[in-house]
């Protein structure tokens, strides 16, 4: 079958979701993490706006009249989450880009560096999780108003979320280990791992009420989600998301936090156990876009 | 009260010539491989001798609680006060949001313009006091159009006199187009 969202709209919902998730990361890691974590908060900030401008170009270019899409900014339509959703990413992205040039280190402050600078760091601190939570959270809405069975379950917005701070936690544990300079350090990482693998654990058991809930409800919705868990996405669902984006990340973060990892393999599970989760929230996005699309009334 | 358009579509009646759809085609432009209406098929129900089949026209329902209005984040899809539900070109950036709202998947995008395109109810032809061209054109007269809040109209007389199913009521759209399955022998006068 033909569907009308594709890959471009699937990438856009994780971006998304990426940015706000390293977005809050960082934030928080400032907030109350104190000297220890400023390489996280570091990395969250430096990577925060460019996921999501990436989703902004894909779905600009998913437009069938692309250069109307200035008409999203002529209006507010509150009933449409995709004009109030607008709206709030356009303000996320340009938040997040300064937010990344207060981390920069002060000589590139080109435009100019203050005594404020600090202070404005803080205080953006203090507003965009806020921001990073409707970014996050609003895709599912998104997906609650069309009318299909799949995207009825009124828990999406939240699975959307948890899987938005997953990836974004991960993201930064997968750069952290891989940039070269300023490796973030044992503890630090550690702290990530734990926070993510608790994600993980809610996310699996959202999944698992979400799909509960939606056999529970009507036949078109039982029949929707019959579609992941023995029809067309079941390899996907069962392999790419519950086996390789959530259990076998979660087995590695359990080993990494219990020390039972031996050095020299250490970075190699960092880096796939974070990669994996990167994955896995990937196809979240993938299979509830497309069996979405593909799942009716009847 | 307020005017509401809708249809009646009569499926004992329909014969499955797909008139409509070329009628549509004609009147509206509407590019090959894409259609603002269509006819579908029930299969063959029952078993050997006692089979029938049955034949659904339909397009858009215009709902009284379309969901292709509310999501669209421009105020391109809107909800005349006569119930049509229209798109206004220039205003559509071609998100397809309101394409994949809609349960009876009754939108498409328009691959020449880009925007979203669907059954308009032959507005031009209304202007001109005609009714939409599926429904002229229709052999049968299994289509007919009006309004469904004035009694004197047609479709008014035979909502009242047959007994009618909507599709996909449970979803809450409210769609405009009653569909009746029993024969009718005659069609009333009326507006």
């Amino acid at each position: 079958m033909e569907f009308t969202w594709g890959l471009m709209i699937v990438i856009y919902l994780f971006t998304a979701g990426l940015s706000a998730g390293a977005m809050v990361t960082s934030n928080l890691a400032l907030l109350y993490g104190g000297q220890e974590f400023e390489r996280v908060s570091r990395i969250g900030a430096y990577i925060s706006p460019f996921p999501i401008s990436l989703g902004l170009g894909v779905l600009l270019l998913d437009l069938g009249s692309p250069f109307n899409f200035y008409r999203l900014f002529l209006t507010l339509q509150v009933r449409s989450p995709m004009s109030y959703g607008s709206w709030a990413i356009l303000l996320f992205t340009t938040l997040s880009v300064i937010y990344l040039y207060l981390w920069l280190p002060e000589k590139f402050q080109i435009l100019g560096h203050s005594k404020s600078s600090e202070k404005w760091k803080r205080g953006l601190a203090k507003f965009m999780p806020f921001l990073s939570v409707g970014v996050a959270s609003y895709t599912g809405l998104l997906l609650n108003a069309a009318v299909r069975p799949l995207w009825n379950a009124p828990l999406l917005p939240v699975l959307f979320l948890v899987s938005a701070l997953s990836t974004g936690i991960a993201s930064v544990i997968l750069i952290a280990t891989l940039s070269p300079w300023q490796r973030a350090r044992h503890r630090e990482l550690h702290v990530l791992t734990k926070a993510d693998a608790a994600l993980i654990i809610l996310e699996g058991l959202l999944i698992l009420i979400i799909i509960i809930m939606g056999r529970l409800h009507s036949a078109s919705e039982a029949m929707a989600f019959g579609n992941l868990l023995y029809g067309h996405y079941a390899g996907i669902f069962w392999l790419l998301i519950v086996g390789l984006g959530l259990l076998l990340p979660f087995s590695l973060e359990l080993l990494e936090l219990k020390d039972k990892i031996p050095v020299r393999w250490a970075l190699t599970v960092t880096i796939s156990s974070s990669f994996l989760v990167l994955v896995g929230g990937f196809f979240v996005r993938y299979i509830i876009t497309y069996a979405g699309q593909m799942s009716g009334w009847f | 009260m307020a005017v509401r358009m809708g249809f009646v579509i009569i499926t004992s009646r329909c014969i499955d010539c797909d008139a409509c759809m070329v009628a549509c085609r004609a009147e509206n432009d509407v590019p090959l491989e894409r259609t603002r209406n269509w006819v579908k098929s029930s299969g063959v129900q029952g078993q050997f001798p006692l089979v029938k089949e049955v034949f659904q026209p339909g397009n858009c329902m215009h709902c009284q609680h379309p969901p292709c209005v509310s999501v669209c984040p421009t105020g391109a899809s809107q909800k005349r006060p006569d119930g049509i539900v229209i798109v206004e070109n220039s205003k559509c950036i071609g998100c397809k949001y309101c394409i994949v709202s809609c349960p009876y998947n009754a939108r498409f995008a328009n691959p020449e313009t880009g925007k979203a395109d669907k059954c308009t109810f032959c507005l031009q032809r209304l202007e001109q006091g005609l009714g939409p061209a599926c429904v002229q054109t229709c052999l049968g007269k299994s289509r007919q159009a009006g309004d469904l809040n004035d009694p004197n109209s047609v479709v008014s007389k035979l909502i009242a006199k047959y007994p009618t199913r909507q599709l996909l009521k449970q979803v809450g759209t409210g769609p405009n187009i009653y569909y009746i399955d029993v024969a009718v022998p005659e069609i009333p006068e009326g507006k």
